[in-house]
């Protein structure tokens, strides 16, 4: 009797899966992605929005961004569901990516090539050769010439080089004949300050010093070694472990990752060398610094890091804590600036997509000055368009009061350094070369003389293979 | 007297051999209480250095004359320690020293001191070489002008039974705030709600339950075939079978995401399904089982007309309940577990389709300042694996032993 | 030819069809071969070869099988079975995905969790059928009433279940899609092929045909086993052949694959060792740097070698695998080793201490490395929380000023890769204690009563009996140990932020093998390197089972 009952089971569970999974389907239908729905034919690889559909219901676009943390989350979010109500034809789907920590890039290749990539994405400003090149996404010049109004002298100058840059000509801007994608937001670093540790230490307070001009490195180290000295769990400074935050040390003392034209590897020239060696002895010498390799956020949002490099796009997650904080630019080096990034990001469109016309539309709509305005009010980065009345709104989203420092750090005249990739080579290769060895030297395991001595060696290679 | 030494002897050997097993046991459990523990903390307090085990909350106190409730902190009071509440903090205290006599230190608040001669021009003297500011603090009544050594900000704590009474200065940051021992259920149920472990949770039973019975049934088919039927080819398919057990997945993760790009399910549960229910592994165990099942059964109840299926169904399968367990458990875990794949086949965006282990990675990411949350998340997607083995401990271990043997 | 006699009308009919339905799929057949060379230009040319070799195959077949029902021979009926068996399989998996089966698992996801509480609900309807062995009644009618009671709580619980995933609707959407012209061809397959099958089993049929009473089990063998071995073949074994191909060209998985031949594996091959003349001479005086790397060097005295490859993150993260097995494997067996011999002991409480020791190995690995991520931090972690206690301790105990270390775990070179052997010894040491445990009591007690007799120590019977005795047990637990060790990957991915670990010091050969296939889209060589992996892996297996071998040869 038992086996049998056993056995009865058995066979109405997997009678059970078998109708179960059918079922879902029609509740698939009924969410908003319909569209996501495979077409009646055999092949396999057209799962996204049948031609048959398209033309009864509107055009259901899919888009993605990375965000950092859940605020950033709500925020696009809402710009989706805003966007949809907007434009005419067109169905909305916001999906976040993963955060850095979770190879947000890396992910979204392997998308792409799959067929299950987004019709929209952001990427960052790094990668939009890599996915150029690779024929990953949609070269929009046709469709960005047919657009009234649009001009890429509209937006920052920096991203644009990139973003119409034509592997092919070399040629640049409008009417280069190459439109990848347009800038989502612009951003800089900035330093946010626990405005507590630094009363606490005594020490001197880096918005007066900034405002002075007497915020440089050393007064940066003072700073830092004051509030280090209020415990060994204190840091005076703090900042992730990516190309962002050494670089600016290698741009604010003259030196920088490539050549002026960006065709071969400027990592061992003196200046490059002395900022990274000022760098080392944060970590070294000085040990004001967190740990490179480990994350300063946490420490920072606990009350623990007095100085946290970051870019605008921390704000939204240091808005909870609750003690009292600020930002201020980044100290100037002996090269006289701050050697400051201009961080950008662009949204492109996915090369595969079946609504090419939709998806630009929609790419212009997400950068608007209104679009825009909206994100940076809700607490993200730093609006793409070049015009006063955005900068202006921008300085009226606090906190942080000193809204300024950002601004500041992408003033022309603190000459900063726009992020690109690299059309003469492998922006991921040349990372993934240059990463581990930076690391090297700030844990201390290599001498800067030997970095030095080996680097372009290695990281040339990135070039022109 | 020799009994005794013995006996002595015993003991102290008992006492060490628990000595050394207990020793191990709490590393093991370690890492699982700190887990739990800190999953029902609140995020201030899982930064805490020494870090404690149990979770705890701050105190507040509605104190006379002030709206909001304050928060409570140990404070010594004439060598007593008392509970006060924190009514005011960052007020900045300066230590001051007079030029010539940089031993004689008074502690002041910077509000109360003047600079001497006033704010436009105020008096400077010379120490070290250096042009130093000069400040009127007042000593005992006096006025003595004075240079500031060094400065630092500390907080004002008050009685709260007794609001009126001298106020306590001190760091704020250093104080030992008053805190109970609380606990935050509520991580879980924002982590499930907010953070999508809830429908990853749903995936990962999903897949796990699919895949288990799948590849039971595949298997016991197989393993059937195997060990009672004779055909032209089985040894041979057997050997191959043999030959890919030692093959590490990771050999086919590449040619399979082609292969799930060519058939349409990348970025689908069923690609974290169909191609695990086919196992030479579970087979080959299956058909170590089924060969030591005595034949004459079988044979008896062939010339009863049986069929094969009907043997396998209702003699086979009954009598074999502890193998299928045990590969079932297997499987369950491999299933409930893994990670490389998902990661290369699911999409991060598509959260939909997320298992518990990749929306851990996600969420490892965007949480990274709430270690409460993300233990929470971990502890979602290690317990209920956990809660098996235990309702089936000893089961389960001695399966376990018995397939290694085999093995 | 005796038996043709015997055969009426109807199934000399069945049979006449048969030979035509052969000859049919024969010419079906070929003409798909000509439509994938001539119409399907966008194919893949190794699809194209597969997809032809396939229908040429059952070209083949299917007419040989005709000949073969022409005159009467089983083998046809074979031939016609695993045929229409197959086609039947095919039209079925078609006829799942045009209903969207598959794709509708994920749909699934959605409602599953409302319906899983109804789920218990069967299962505990279960249970209470399993009671009555627990409460052996002498009366029928109770033992029934339990069956009963316990048949219908079954039931609702799945009815409700069924309810409450949406289940009718799904079923109304799966047969819907059956009205397109894609679900009518399944529907069609399904039944030639099935009739097929029926008419080819009828006893009359089959007797016409000779069948033997061991055909039986040739046919019943083949049958059970398919399930497992067609997917084994699709998700298994094709790929691992997919594999091997793809390492000799330069996929990306977005375009045509190239054939490279040997490239992927020259390159990841491509070493140089040059004698220095002094130690610190730079590598791009003695090597051609546009080519190699410097991966290492060694000093001896006022002498180096300097070790140069091409692909110098492969060899980083052969050496890093390597050292990571070197120190996980013995950290994790001899303990378990020792704790197994200690568990043996007949005291109160072994069963406890064995299942806590199991539970790691139980944990997932991701969650597991979070846990451990906290417990690694520098500055509020509990593990150097405990170092600074111990040294306080002793330090206060003698008196001396040992500096507290504070290690940053995770972000010096030196002991990044320790952490993770931690985690992993950690991991797997309860799991291989009770494989030894399960050892240890199949060794008979009589050789350690003749040894007693005999006068040896504790010690003795440890290495005279326990070792040797233990030694397939032992292979086992170092050979299965060793391979999971080699595929180490979810602790470096969570536990270091970049993966690779300070100046490289935690890339190993599978997150570099993640790498190259999925962030660099170098699939052609992720497969190369997965290849040398396998090799790597094969290698250690080989010399341990050899040293196995020779060590039991020396104890008989």
């Amino acid at each position: 009797m038992k086996k049998n009952l056993l056995l009865k089971i058995m066979g109405l569970v997997i009678i059970a899966s078998f109708v179960l999974t059918a079922c879902g389907s029609p509740a698939a239908t009924e969410a908003p992605e319909a569209t996501e729905a495979p077409a009646m034919t055999e092949a396999p690889a057209a799962t996204e929005a049948p031609a048959t559909e398209a033309s009864s219901a509107d055009v259901a676009l899919r888009w993605r961004t990375r965000p950092d943390n859940q605020e950033e989350i709500d925020v696009y979010s809402k710009i989706s569901t805003e966007l949809d109500a907007q434009l005419d034809g067109i169905t909305l789907t916001y999906e976040p990516g993963g955060s850095e920590g979770s190879n947000y890039q890396d992910q979204l290749r392997a998308e792409v090539a799959a067929g299950t990539a987004p019709d929209v994405f952001w990427i960052p400003g790094t990668d939009v050769a890599d996915f150029a090149t690779r024929g990953l996404i949609l070269n929009a010049a046709d469709l960005a010439a047919a657009t009234d109004g649009y001009t890429a002298t509209d937006f920052y100058e920096g991203p644009m080089y990139h973003l119409t840059y034509n592997p092919e000509t070399g040629a640049s801007g409008d009417g280069s004949g190459a439109v990848w994608g347009l800038p989502r937001d612009v951003s800089t670093f900035a330093l946010y300050i626990n405005l507590d540790l630094i009363a606490e230490a005594g020490a001197a307070d880096p918005r007066e010093l900034a405002a002075n001009g007497e915020w440089d490195w050393e007064a940066f180290l003072e700073v830092s070694q004051a509030t280090r000295a209020l415990g060994s769990d204190i840091y005076g400074y703090g900042a992730s472990a990516w190309w962002g935050p050494y670089g600016v040390w290698l741009n604010a003392s003259g030196g920088g990752f490539f050549t002026e034209d960006r065709t071969a590897c400027n990592l061992n020239s003196a200046e490059s060398l002395a900022g990274l060696d000022f760098q080392r002895s944060l970590y070294q010498d000085y040990d004001v610094a967190v740990p490179y390799g480990e994350d300063p956020e946490p420490g920072f949002r606990a009350g623990k890091v007095a100085m946290f490099q970051n870019g605008r796009w921390a704000t939204p997650g240091v808005r909870t804590v609750d003690f009292n904080w600020d930002v201020v630019e980044l100290p100037a080096g002996p090269n006289g600036t701050a050697g400051n990034w201009l961080f950008w990001g662009a949204y492109v469109i996915n090369a595969n997509t079946e609504h090419p016309e939709e998806a630009w539309a929609l790419v212009q709509a997400l950068t608007t000055a209104e679009t825009q305005g909206k994100v940076a009010a809700l607490g993200a980065n730093i609006p793409s368009r070049v015009s006063q009345e955005a900068l202006d709104a921008f300085l009226t989203f606090t906190p942080p009061a000193n809204n300024q420092a950002f601004l500041n750090g992408i003033d022309p005249s603190a000459a900063p350094t726009a992020e690109g990739p690299l059309w003469a080579g492998s922006w991921p290769q040349f990372d993934q070369i240059m990463g581990p060895a930076i690391q090297g030297v700030l844990t201390g395991s290599t001498t800067v003389d030997d970095f030095g001595a080996t680097i372009c060696d290695e990281a040339n290679k990135a070039f022109n293979q | 007297m020799n009994m005794k030494s013995y006996r002595l002897v015993r003991f102290l050997n008992n006492f060490f051999v628990y000595f050394i097993l207990t020793f191990f046991a709490f590393i093991m459990l370690f890492p699982f209480f700190y887990m739990l523990s800190t999953s029902f903390k609140i995020p201030s307090d899982t930064f805490r250095y020494p870090p404690r085990m149990l979770p705890r909350d701050p105190i507040t106190m509605q104190v006379d004359g002030y709206d909001e409730p304050l928060p409570l902190y140990f404070v010594d009071v004439d060598g007593v320690q008392k509970e006060y509440a924190l009514v005011r903090s960052n007020i900045k205290v300066g230590t001051y020293a007079p030029v010539d006599n940089p031993a004689a230190v008074v502690d002041r608040f910077i509000s109360e001191v003047k600079p001497t001669g006033g704010v436009m021009n105020q008096q400077k003297v010379v120490v070290n070489g250096e042009e130093v500011k000069l400040f009127d603090v007042e000593v005992d009544g006096q006025v003595v002008p004075m240079i500031l050594v060094s400065q630092t900000t500390v907080g004002e704590f008050i009685d709260p039974q007794d609001p009126e009474s001298e106020p306590v200065f001190q760091n704020v940051r250093l104080s030992e705030p008053v805190e109970n021992v609380g606990w935050h259920p509520e991580n879980y149920k924002e982590v499930i709600e907010l953070n999508n472990l809830g429908r990853a949770l749903t995936n990962t039973t999903l897949v796990t339950v699919l895949v288990v019975m799948g590849q039971l049934v595949t298997s016991v088919f197989g393993g059937y075939a195997f060990a009672r039927l004779k055909f032209p080819g089985r040894d041979t398919v057997f050997v191959f079978y043999l030959g890919t057990i030692m093959i590490p997945f990771v050999m086919l993760i590449v040619p399979l995401y082609q292969l799930m790009v060519l058939i349409g399910w990348t970025d689908r549960l069923a690609s974290l399904i169909i191609p695990w229910i086919f196992t030479a592994y579970g087979t080959f165990l299956m058909r170590q089982h089924f060969i030591t099942f005595p034949k004459e059964i079988e044979e008896a109840a062939l010339l009863d007309g049986a069929s094969r299926f009907a043997i396998l169904k209702d003699i086979i399968i009954p009598a074999s309940i502890p193998a299928l367990a045990t590969q079932a458990t297997f499987t369950f875990l491999y299933a409930w577990n893994s990670f490389i794949w998902p990661l290369v086949i699911i999409n991060v965006g598509n959260e939909k389709n997320h298992v518990l282990t990749l929306a851990l990675n996600v969420l490892r990411g965007r949480a990274s300042d709430t270690p409460n949350l993300i233990l929470a998340g971990a502890a979602i997607a290690i317990v209920p694996p956990l809660i098996v083995f235990i309702l089936g401990q000893r089961f389960f271990v001695e399966s376990v032993a018995g397939s290694g043997v085999k093995g | 030819m005796k038996t043709q006699s015997r055969i009426d009308a109807q199934t000399n009919l069945i049979l006449r069809i048969h030979i035509i339905w052969r000859g049919l799929l024969a010419l079906m057949a070929a003409l798909s071969v000509w439509m994938i060379w001539a119409r399907m230009a966008e194919l893949p040319v190794w699809q194209k070869i597969l997809f032809s070799l396939a229908a040429i195959l059952v070209m083949v077949f299917s007419s040989y099988g005709a000949y073969q029902f022409s005159k009467h021979n089983h083998s046809g009926r074979m031939i016609s079975l695993t045929l229409d068996y197959l086609g039947f399989v095919v039209c079925f998996v078609f006829a799942l995905n045009v209903g969207e089966f598959f794709i509708g698992i994920d749909a699934l996801g959605e409602n599953f969790g409302k319906g899983i509480p109804y789920l218990g609900i069967t299962v505990l309807g279960y249970f209470l059928g399993m009671l009555e062995e627990y409460f052996p009644t002498r009366n029928n009618a109770s033992e029934n009433s339990l069956k009963t009671v316990s048949k219908w709580v079954m039931l609702s619980g799945f009815l409700l279940f069924l309810w409450q995933v949406k289940a009718l609707n799904g079923i109304v959407y799966f047969f819907g899609k059956f009205a397109q012209p894609g679900g009518m061809v399944a529907v069609i397959g399904l039944m030639v092929f099935g009739l097929s099958l029926w008419s080819m089993n009828r006893p009359n049929v089959a007797q016409a045909l000779n069948v033997k009473t061991r055909h039986e089990q040739v046919i019943n063998g083949w049958l059970f086993l398919s399930p497992n071995l067609l997917g084994f073949l699709i998700f298994f074994a094709g790929p691992l052949l997919l594999s091997f191909y793809f390492s000799f060209t330069d996929s990306d998985a977005i375009r045509t694959p190239n054939w490279v031949g040997f490239d992927n594996y020259a390159k990841i091959l491509n070493i140089k060792f040059i004698t220095l003349d002094v130690p610190d001479q730079l590598a791009r005086d003695v090597v051609d740097i546009k080519v190699y790397d410097e991966v290492g060097r060694f000093t001896f005295g006022d002498r180096g070698i300097l070790f140069a490859a091409e692909d110098k993150f492969f060899w980083l993260a052969l050496r890093n695998t390597l050292t990571f097995v070197l120190f996980a494997v013995p950290l994790s067996v001899l303990p378990a080793l020792v704790l197994s011999n200690v568990l043996n002991s007949k005291l109160p409480g072994m069963k406890f201490y064995r299942a806590v020791y199991f539970m790691p190995s139980i944990a997932a690995v991701v969650g597991i490395s979070l846990v451990w991520q906290w417990l690694y931090n520098a500055t509020i972690g509990y593990i150097n929380y405990f170092i600074t206690l111990g040294i306080e301790f002793w330090n206060n105990l003698f008196n001396v000023a040992i500096i507290d270390p504070k290690i940053q775990w995770v972000s010096d070179e030196k002991t990044a890769l320790f952490a993770i052997i931690i985690i992993a010894a950690w991991q797997t040491m309860g799991f291989n204690t009770v494989l030894f445990l399960a050892g240890l009591q199949n060794i008979p007690g009589e050789l350690y009563e003749a040894a007693t007799v005999d006068g040896a120590g504790a010690w003795d019977k440890f290495w005279g009996i326990t070792l040797p005795m233990l030694a397939p047990t032992t292979f086992y637990v170092v050979s299965t140990t060793t391979i999971q060790a080699m595929q180490v990957f979810e602790q470096v991915f969570i536990l270091m932020n970049p993966p690779e670990g300070p100046n490289n010091s935690t890339i190993t050969l599978v997150l570099y093998l993640y790498r190259s296939g999925f962030q660099n889209f170098k699939q052609g060589y992720a497969s190369a390197i997965a290849w040398v992996l396998f090799i790597v892996i094969f290698g250690l297996t080989l010399i341990q089972f050899q040293r196995q071998r020779r060590s039991s040869i020396y104890e008989s």
